[in-house]
C-alpha cells in the first residue's frame, strides 16, 4: 500500500488573463507527500504556490492530471466529494490565518469540526487550543488575541479533523522575523503529535531552511520557469 | 457545531445591523397584529351587538342605518323623535289609558321606549324604563346581570343604571348622585339622577351607556314637547313616586326597541315583516331591522376598510422583508470572506446557502414572535381606548387566533424568498478569490 498522503501526476491549470490571453500557472509532472513528512516548498511570488495548494486541497479542479489525496484522486471528483475529501483529510493555514472574527478560539476549531464527517467535539477543540499554549483563552475572539495568538488558533484549527496532511500558505509572511521560527516549530511539532504530515510553502529562504524536505517549486513546475519574475 | 449555531454567530457577529432588521420587522408585525386584533373586536362588538333580546327598532323616518347605530351602538346622532300615542300603538290593551289594544299590539311581544339627547361626562344618557334591563337580553341571549345594586323601579323616577365601563371610568358605585347635561357635554344641568345599579360587563356597547327611568328624564328641561295652540296638557295617571309625571301628549320617545311575536299561523319571521312593511308604509316613523343593518354596514364599509388596512400593514410587513435582503445583501461582502473561510474548512455549497437563510428564518421568527408580543402590548395599552369607544374588552390577550397563527409561518416563508439573493451569492462565492491573492 502507498505510504503517500499526497500525490500529483501531470497536473497543468493555466488562467485565462483579462486580455483573454491564456496563461499557464501550473505544469507539473510529478510531487509527492508522504505520510508524517515534513516539506517547505520555495517560490517567488507568481510562480503558482497558491494554485498547487488550491488543486491539492480540491478548492480548484487542474485543468489535467490527476491529484491523489490520502490516495483517491480527486480531480475526478464532483465539488461536493471534494469539499468532504478537504474536510476529513486536509488541514489548512493561511497567511492571514482567515479565523472567522465573530466567533471564539474554541468556536473556530469547533466549526471546522462541523464540515467533517465526525462529530463536533468540545473536549477535543480545547486540547488542541490547550496543545497549541491557548487553554486560557477558550472564549476569546480573534480582536482580542495577538497576531502570534491568532495563528496558534489557526494551526489548532487546521488539526480539528485528524487530517492526514496540513498545508500551510506563508504562515509566517504576517509575523514578525523574532516569530517566525517559533509558528514553524509550533507547526511541525504539533503536526508531528497527531501523525500529520506538513508542506509550507513559502518565499522564505529561511523558514524553509528548517525543514529537512526543500523544494523550489521553480523546479518541478514548468510554468514557473516561463513566468514573468517581479520587479 | 451546528449550521443553527453557525447562522447565530453570525448574527451576533452583526448584532447592530441584524437588530436593526428584526426591529423594523417587529415594528412592521406589530401593526399587523394590532389591525388584526382590533379589527375582529370591532366585528364583534357589532356582531354582538345585533342580537340584544330585540328584532327591531322603531323610530323616526330617515336612515335606518342611523336609527341603529344610535340605539343599539350609542353613537351617531339621533334622527328625531316619534310620538308618544306611535309607541302606544305597540301596547297591548291593559298597558294604555284608553283600554284598547295598540294597531302593532299583536306583532308586539315587548316594546321597550329610549330618550336620548343628554350626557354625562362624555357618555350617551338613556331614558328607558324597567323593561330595559327586566326583559331584554344582553346580547348573548343572557339576562343583564348587576355588579352591585339593581335595576331602577319604575316608580323611582331618579333612579339610574351605570354601564360597567361607565362606573369604572368615572369611578361612580351604587348610591352616588349625578347630573346629566342637556344635548351636549357642556350644556344645561339637569337635575341629579341617583345610581342604583353597576351592570356586570357585557362586552357589548351597554357598558358605555348611563340609563335613567325616562319619568325622570321628562321632567327635565327641555325635554317636554311644547304643546299645539289651544292643546291642553293631557293628565297622565297618578304616581306614588310623589312626582307629577310629564303629561302623554308632551312626550316623545327616539327609539322603541321590539320583540316582535308570532301572529297566529305565522311564522315569527313574517309577521317581523308584515309589521314592518306596514310601519314603513305609514307616515309616523319607520323600522328598522339591526341584524340587516349592521350586515350590511360590515360588509359596505368595515370589512374593506379592515382590509385596506391589512393591506396597508401587510406592505410594512413586506417592506421589512425587504429590509432583511437589504441588510444581507449589505454585509455579503463581510459574509464572502467568511464564506470563503467555511469553504475552505470544508463546508459545502449547500452548508453556506442553508446557513445564510437560516440566519434569514432565525431574524424573522425574533422579529416576528418580538413584534407579535409588542402588538398585543399595543392592544393592552389602547384598550382602554377600544373599551370606552367600542364597547367591547380590548386586552393583551384579545387575539384574531387564525391569522396570528399564520402570520410566523408567513414572515419565514417572505424571509426565506427575500434571503434567496444573497444566500445565492454566498452559494457562489469564489474561495480562492476571496482567500489568496495571486500566487
Amino acid at each position: 500500500m502507498s505510504n503517500l498522503v499526497i500525490e500529483l501526476r501531470g497536473v497543468r491549470k493555466a488562467f485565462v488573463s483579462p486580455g483573454g490571453e491564456i496563461v499557464p500557472v501550473l505544469d507539473v509532472d510529478g510531487f509527492a507527500l508522504e505520510a508524517a513528512e515534513q516539506c517547505a516548498l520555495e517560490g517567488q511570488s507568481g510562480s503558482g504556490k497558491s494554485t498547487l495548494l488550491n488543486v491539492i486541497s480540491g478548492i480548484m479542479r487542474p485543468d489535467a492530471g490527476s491529484v491523489f489525496v490520502g490516495g483517491r484522486d480527486i480531480a475526478r471528483f464532483d465539488e461536493a466529494s471534494r469539499d468532504r475529501v478537504r474536510a476529513d483529510t486536509l488541514g489548512l493555514v493561511f497567511q492571514q490565518f482567515n479565523l472567522l472574527p465573530g466567533f471564539t478560539a474554541l468556536e473556530n476549531v469547533l466549526v471546522a469540526m462541523s464540515f467533517g464527517s465526525g462529530r463536533p467535539d468540545r473536549r477535543r477543540a480545547a486540547e488542541l487550543l490547550d496543545a497549541v499554549g491557548l487553554a486560557h483563552r477558550l472564549d476569546h475572539r480573534p480582536a482580542e488575541l495577538s497576531v502570534g495568538q491568532q495563528q496558534r488558533v489557526a494551526v489548532a484549527r487546521a488539526l480539528a479533523n485528524r487530517p492526514r496532511a496540513v498545508l500551510a500558505d506563508e504562515p509566517t509572511a504576517s509575523i514578525d522575523k523574532a516569530h517566525q521560527e517559533q509558528v514553524i516549530d509550533l507547526l511541525r511539532e504539533t503536526c508531528r503529535e497527531q501523525g500529520a504530515a506538513l508542506l509550507v510553502v513559502t518565499h522564505s529562504s529561511e523558514v524553509a531552511s528548517i525543514f529537512p524536505r526543500r523544494l523550489r517549486l521553480e523546479d518541478f513546475n514548468r510554468a514557473a520557469r516561463n513566468a514573468p519574475r517581479p520587479a | 457545531m451546528t449550521l443553527l449555531g453557525i447562522a447565530w454567530r453570525n448574527i451576533r457577529q452583526r448584532l447592530l445591523t441584524s437588530g436593526l432588521t428584526a426591529l423594523s420587522l417587529a415594528l412592521g408585525v406589530a401593526l399587523v397584529v394590532a389591525t388584526l386584533v382590533t379589527g375582529r373586536l370591532v366585528n364583534r362588538a357589532f356582531e354582538s351587538g345585533s342580537g340584544l333580546g330585540y328584532n327591531m327598532i322603531v323610530g323616526a323616518k330617515g336612515s335606518p342605518l342611523q336609527l341603529v347605530l344610535n340605539s343599539v351602538y350609542l353613537i351617531s346622532k339621533p334622527i328625531e323623535n316619534v310620538s308618544w300615542a306611535f309607541y302606544q300603538e305597540f301596547l297591548p290593551a291593559d298597558r294604555r289609558p284608553d283600554g284598547v289594544a295598540g294597531k302593532y299590539a299583536a306583532s308586539t311581544q315587548t316594546a321597550v321606549p329610549i330618550c336620548m339627547g343628554d350626557y354625562f361626562r362624555g357618555h350617551r344618557v338613556v331614558g328607558t324604563n324597567a323593561a330595559f334591563f327586566g326583559r331584554l337580553t344582553r346580547g348573548d341571549g343572557r339576562p343583564f346581570e348587576f355588579a352591585s345594586g339593581g335595576n331602577f323601579e319604575d316608580e323611582d323616577f331618579f333612579g339610574g343604571v351605570l354601564g360597567a365601563a361607565v362606573a369604572a371610568n368615572l369611578g361612580l358605585k351604587v348610591g352616588d348622585s349625578f347630573a346629566p347635561t342637556h344635548g351636549a357635554d357642556d350644556g344645561a344641568v339637569h337635575d341629579p339622577f341617583k345610581v342604583v345599579g353597576i351592570l356586570a360587563r357585557t362586552d357589548t356597547p351597554i357598558d358605555r351607556g348611563v340609563f335613567v327611568n325616562m319619568e325622570g328624564f321628562y321632567l327635565q328641561d327641555g325635554h317636554a314637547k311644547p304643546l299645539a295652540e289651544g292643546e291642553t296638557p293631557a293628565s297622565a295617571p297618578p304616581r306614588q313616586s310623589g312626582h307629577a309625571p310629564l303629561p302623554f301628549n308632551q312626550r316623545e320617545v327616539t327609539a322603541i326597541l321590539l320583540e316582535t311575536a308570532s301572529l297566529p299561523g305565522l311564522p315569527a319571521e313574517l309577521t317581523a315583516m308584515g309589521l314592518r312593511t306596514a310601519i314603513n308604509e305609514g307616515r309616523d316613523g319607520q323600522a328598522a331591522l339591526p341584524v340587516a343593518e349592521i350586515r350590511q354596514l360590515l360588509d359596505l364599509f368595515v370589512r374593506p376598510l379592515e382590509l385596506l388596512l391589512l393591506l396597508v400593514t401587510a406592505l410594512v410587513v413586506l417592506v421589512s422583508a425587504i429590509g432583511i435582503l437589504v441588510s444581507m445583501v449589505g454585509s455579503s461582502l463581510e459574509r464572502s470572506r467568511d464564506v470563503a473561510i467555511m469553504r475552505a474548512l470544508g463546508a459545502r455549497r449547500s452548508h453556506v446557502l442553508a446557513t445564510v437563510l437560516i440566519e434569514a428564518v432565525l431574524l424573522a421568527v425574533g422579529g416576528g414572535l418580538a413584534g407579535w408580543l409588542l402588538g398585543h402590548l399595543l392592544v393592552g395599552a389602547i384598550g382602554p381606548w377600544i373599551t370606552t369607544n367600542a364597547g367591547v374588552t380590548a386586552s393583551v390577550f384579545s387575539a384574531a387566533p387564525l391569522a396570528e397563527a399564520l402570520l410566523v409561518p408567513f414572515l419565514v416563508v417572505l424571509a426565506i424568498v427575500a434571503a434567496l439573493l444573497p444566500a445565492i451569492a454566498a452559494y457562489r462565492t469564489d474561495v480562492a478569490k476571496w482567500l489568496q491573492g495571486p500566487g
